[in-house]
């Protein structure tokens, strides 16, 4: 902007000195009469400079000492937020491990089947025994469980709440009736079972 | 000329001048000194002492994975609670309404105890007896290793006297799966066993600072920070698959129970990398808390107990036989169930017999210790020997757990009368699980002997991948040999008295059991009715892929290694099931007994 109207300033004297120099010859040239102006502006242009200058370094200063204490909360947050992560590690610390999820599933009544059956896609041929399962686990996760996990030790199973993998063991419901099969599931009379999940 | 009242006042002025300078260069000497010389040591000083404040930024000790990226060990922190017993007193706190309340030191006592599972006694006790000790005491822990959560409950008492010191710890969430071999931590950061010790320099992180210079009102001044940053611990990738290692962890805990036995193992071996897949032990520690385990049971009794291996060790005598006595599984020996040799050395069966002609192979079927005592005499006791070394035996493995013990033989020029056949059927010497499975290994993997290793790799924080260096594989016995000698060993699995036990169905298996007699320490001898049963054998027999090894000591139910066989048969199973191996669409070649 100001660079804009010194550029005018310096222009406009040569359009008036081109037209009176058609009319009238030879004159004195007359001092130019606004040789001082300029000197104002520059003045003008210097001052605001400074002040600008001062102004925005106080700005800066104001805006890196705010950002500085936005720093300060921030990094709080993120050390809160940290707190959490560990709080939250801890808490399910152990639930991931192969027992905790054996325990479960053996409270539900799974069991661990022997010899593995295969079948061959590109034939239809069943390869292996393909026996089948009859309800007797090879290991018994939960009745005796022998792997023990401090960090869950008290935690309870979540197939069977009253249970931990280590103590009070809970017996699955072992229905035999005559010439059926062990733990046939009862049958399902609306649908398939859905889980409630929040 | 120069007259005393002309060179006065010049002389005046060069001393001045002298002066100034002489000052204006000491103080230029000490400019330098402090902006140049000792800068570092000034702004050190500096940071110490006046406006900086510096912290130490803990770096994470490596993790420690399963082959499937599983984890195995991990770090959190912990908190020491640290009380100041000189300044233990009530508490000021604002209510909600903006009044002040004070709290007296037994109820925050109280609230502290809560929080800690102390009651307000005993955090009352720590306090008086610091002061005690010490009237102007202004440490006393409260308790140590305190959890984020319980950290966070105790800062939100208020309490000025109560400070803490954070902490790295370590935390194993499978608990005692894979706990022989992972090993623990003690409390102050120092790895005390296992694969935590062995490993440590790929584990180990390296602490780092950050300094920086504070205002008045605890805020960093920006730009002044000057970071040196942490270094993460390297990931330790283990050949373990932990969900294998948990069921054989259980499986081997029934199963000791059941057999009445003092401890068990369970190990599995891939043959063709020789990477261990699974080493279970019973009774075993959970490195979370290592400390509600006996001494005992605190190291691995898969790398720390050498044993006379008994039976297992007439295949290696028959593979000597065949690779360097030219013999075959359907050569003969005639053998009674107890055998006098010329050198005056008498040999028994475990079940008494006429003389038989039995094949090798019917030899490795009975187990019978006269006749490959009988056939032994085919071949130099010294090239016994050099077998033996061949396959490892005595030498330790290449996994270099930390205490892993070596087996024990003699020089043949050291063999007694008795000796020269005790050694044919694995008595007079000792050896390890490790080596048992590398002998075996060698046999299933067509004679090649691959180094057994525990390691996958170690990967550093900028992501270089570090393997372990591994020693070359060796061949030890020629493929023909090998072979049949998987043959005869699956022959064992098919005619043997345990054979149902064994049997996968749909699958072909090769097994070898040994029932090794054990010296009482006390009278040197052999102790009575108590053994240390092996078994060791591996599957699919027609192209072997695992080795699976079944120790006990001194089961008490069943005396022998038929102990044995109930728990290789399901290790067995659930490890081909594991690995997806087939089973087998051929049929196995029965060897015939009796020549």
């Amino acid at each position: 902007m100001s660079a804009l109207s010194q550029a005018a300033a310096l222009v406009a004297p040569r359009a008036v000195e081109r037209e009176n120099s058609a009319s009238r010859r030879l004159r004195v040239v007359e001092e130019p009469s606004r040789r001082r102006r300029p000197k104002l502006v520059y003045g003008v242009v210097a001052l605001a400079g400074a002040l600008t200058i001062g102004a925005a370094q106080m700005a800066l200063s104001i805006l890196t000492t705010q950002s500085s204490y936005e720093l300060s909360t921030l990094s709080q947050e993120a050390r809160e937020l940290t707190w959490q992560k560990q709080i939250l590690y801890d808490d399910v610390a152990g639930l991931s491990s192969p027992q905790y999820l054996a325990a479960n599933a053996s409270a539900l009544g799974m069991v661990i089947d022997e010899s593995p059956s295969y079948l061959r896609l590109s034939d239809g041929a069943l390869l292996g025994e393909g026996q089948a399962a009859l309800g007797a686990s090879s290991i018994d996760a939960i009745g005796r469980a022998s792997v023990p996990n401090a960090l869950i030790k008290d935690t309870p199973l979540v197939t069977a709440p009253k249970a931990t993998i280590q103590g009070a063991p809970v017996k699955a419901d072992v229905v035999v009736t005559d010439g059926g099969v062990v733990n046939t599931p009862p049958p399902l009379t609306d649908g398939l079972p859905t889980p409630s999940t929040h | 000329m120069t007259t005393r009242s002309t060179r006065s006042p010049r002389r005046r002025t060069v001393i001045a001048l002298a002066v100034v300078l002489a000052v204006l260069a000491g103080f230029i000497v000490r400019l330098v000194d402090i902006q140049v010389v000792n800068a570092d040591t000034h702004i050190a000083d500096s940071m110490k002492v006046a406006l900086g404040a510096s912290r130490t930024l803990y770096g994470t000790r490596g993790e420690i994975v399963d082959e499937s990226g599983q984890l195995l060990a991990g770090s959190i922190l912990l908190y020491d609670g640290v009380l100041d017993p000189k300044n233990v007193g009530p508490v000021t706190r604002e209510s909600d309404e903006g009044e002040r309340v004070v709290v007296p030191w037994a109820k925050v006592a109280g609230e502290i105890g809560a929080v800690t599972g102390q009651t307000s006694e005993e955090i009352q006790k720590i306090v008086a007896d610091a002061l005690a000790d010490d009237p102007d005491s202004q440490f006393a822990y409260l308790k140590r290793g305190l959890t984020t959560e319980q950290y966070r409950d105790l800062v939100a008492i208020g309490a000025p006297f109560l400070t803490f010191d954070a902490h790295p710890a370590r935390t194993y969430p499978d608990g005692a799966v894979a706990g022989n071999l992972v090993g623990f931590m003690g409390s102050d950061a120092v790895p005390l066993a296992g694969i935590e010790k062995s490993q440590n320099d790929c584990l180990l992180a390296t602490n780092g600072t950050l300094s920086f210079q504070k205002g008045k009102d605890g805020v960093t001044i920006p730009g002044t920070e000057q970071q040196q940053p942490a270094v993460n611990g390297g990931t330790l990738e283990l050949t373990i698959n932990r969900d294998l290692q948990w069921y054989l962890q259980q499986l081997i805990g029934e199963q000791t129970q059941d057999m009445g036995a003092k401890s068990g193992t369970i190990s599995v071996v891939e043959v063709k990398t020789g990477k261990v897949r699974a080493m279970a032990d019973y009774p075993t520690v959970d490195p979370n808390d290592f400390a509600a385990s006996p001494d005992d049971d605190l190291y691995s009794r898969i790398f720390k107990n050498t044993f006379e291996p008994g039976s297992t060790f007439k295949p290696i005598t028959a593979a000597t036989l065949i690779d360097a006595a030219g013999q075959t599984p359907t050569s003969t020996v005639i053998a009674s169930g107890w055998e006098t040799f010329d050198n005056g050395a008498r040999v028994t069966d475990s079940f008494s017999h006429e003389p038989y002609l039995y094949t090798l192979a019917g030899v490795l079927i009975d187990s019978s210790n006269a006749g490959i005592s009988r056939f032994s005499e085919r071949v130099d006791p010294q090239v016994r020997y050099d077998y033996l070394k061949k396959f490892g035996i005595s030498t330790g493995s290449a996994i270099g757990f930390v205490g892993e013990q070596q087996g024990l033989v003699y020089e043949p020029s050291e063999w007694d009368n008795q000796t020269v056949y005790n050694t044919t059927f694995g008595q007079a010497l000792t050896t390890t699980v490790p080596e048992l499975l590398g002998a075996y290994g060698t046999i299933a993997n067509d004679g090649v002997k691959v180094p057994l290793r525990l390691v996958e790799s170690c990967t550093h924080a900028d992501g270089t991948d570090v393997q372990p260096d591994v020693p070359d594989s060796i061949r030890v016995l020629s493929e023909s040999t090998a072979v049949q000698v998987q043959q005869m060993l699956e022959n064992v699995a098919l005619q043997a008295g345990y054979a149902d036990d064994v049997a996968v169905p749909g699958y072909r298996v090769a097994v070898k059991s040994g029932t090794g007699e054990q010296v009482d320490p006390e009278t040197g001898r052999y102790r009575q009715g108590v053994y240390f049963t092996t078994m060791i054998g591996f599957a699919p027999a027609d192209d072997p892929q695992y080795v699976v090894a079944v120790t006990f000591d001194s089961p008490t139910k069943v005396t022998s290694s038929a102990a044995n066989a109930p728990a290789f048969q399901k290790a067995m199973t659930q490890v081909l099931k594991t690995y997806r191996v087939m089973p087998a669409t051929t049929e196995p070649t029965l060897l015939p007994k009796f020549g």
